[in-house]
């Protein structure tokens, strides 16, 4: 089932990738298409950072007091701001992450 | 207009493509390994989590692949997931389709194929700034194949390595961290925040309903909430030059 899966969105991904390519399909997206795409990005990656970041995987509740998890995306936020580098912020983010387990 | 220097041979679109993607390599070897690190946590065995990388070949798309997948989100709903965040592809096939779709079917699946974040990025930059000549597609192929070979190493040394690392690093944390260092950095329009409060807000209200289905919920409603002020911006900024119309 897993393979399935993982053929399926291979497939899917691909035909994002070719549709406009295909020859005979028009070669220009509608306005209102190509607008509302742009914002693909940053709303899916949101939705799956704000969980995994404040739901406690224990009790599915939302947890602010006391997660270690909540500071270090906090700190990784503004390294992410301030540097526009991915490893950078990836490496302060598990830094971050690292010290406040240990000290608990 | 025949300047023989600016009508490149094949190989050296091929090369120009391979020198202008390598700098970027600095960042897809390090996701690469996160990426095999983390297809083991999230339950995909070593072959999986290898093969992913050729099956969707896409960074953002495996790794959220791998997150969902660790959180126990059913099946169909970890697949219509990573189909959102892969339909910004359509923006750079609908881009690439001039300078691309004269060319043969077979080119066209290679290259849609090979049509990365990267390389759509070093080589729409070669073919808007010309010259535009017979071998430039060569560019794409250059800059997709470097990407896809650095890509499938990095995947299995992050595999390799992911058996032998403790799970006490709680190294899975590093996909929300590469996410937020993809996001951060990108909002800079208000609709880019609306966006991105939206989907914040919702993913958390929308927790309670079944097959996780908060998080294409979520997404869904950031798009629209962005798209919806986008429209109302651009309103807003039309009538001051010319008349007070409407609004």
């Amino acid at each position: 089932m897993i393979w399935l899966v993982m053929i399926v969105t291979g497939i899917f991904t691909f035909g994002t990738r070719f549709v406009m390519l295909n020859g005979w399909a028009s070669n220009a997206l509608p306005n209102w298409l190509a607008e509302a795409l742009k914002f693909v990005p940053i709303s899916v990656l949101t939705a799956i950072v704000i969980p995994a970041v404040l739901i406690d995987p224990v009790n599915g509740q939302i947890a602010i007091i006391g997660n270690t998890r909540f500071v270090a995306a906090i700190v990784a936020t503004a390294i992410a701001l301030l540097t526009h580098n991915v490893i950078v912020t990836i490496s302060s983010g598990l830094g971050v992450l690292w010290l406040l387990q240990l000290s608990i | 207009m025949q300047k023989p220097s600016i009508n490149r041979s094949a190989p050296a679109e091929f090369w120009l493509g391979v020198s202008h993607v390598l700098p970027l390599q600095i960042g897809v070897v390090p996701f690469g390994l996160v990426f095999g690190v983390l297809g083991l946590g999230s339950g995909l065995s070593g072959l999986q989590t290898i093969l992913l990388s050729s099956i969707i070949f896409g960074g953002a798309s495996q790794v959220a692949f791998a997150q969902l997948l660790a959180a126990g989100t059913p099946l169909l709903v970890v697949g219509g997931s990573v189909g959102i965040v892969n339909l910004r592809h359509i923006l750079y096939s609908a881009s690439m389709a001039q300078h691309l779709v004269h060319l043969s079917l077979g080119w066209r699946i290679a290259l849609a194929y090979l049509l990365t974040d990267e390389a759509y990025a070093v080589s729409i930059k070669r073919f808007d700034v010309g010259p535009n000549t017979q071998h430039q597609h060569y560019h794409l192929f250059g800059s997709g194949i470097t990407l896809w070979i650095v890509w499938q190493l990095s995947t299995i040394a992050g595999v390799i390595a992911g058996a032998t690392i403790p799970d006490f690093l709680s190294l899975s944390f590093a996909i929300p961290l590469t996410f937020i260092a993809i996001v951060a950095p990108s909002i800079n329009l208000r609709a880019d925040l609306v966006t991105c409060l939206v989907a914040a807000a919702l993913s958390l209200i929308c927790q309670p309903l079944p097959w996780k289905l908060w998080i294409i919920v979520a997404t869904v409603g950031g798009i629209t909430a962005g798209w919806i002020t986008h429209c109302f911006s651009k309103k807003s900024m039309q009538p001051k030059t010319t008349h007070n119309g409407e609004t």
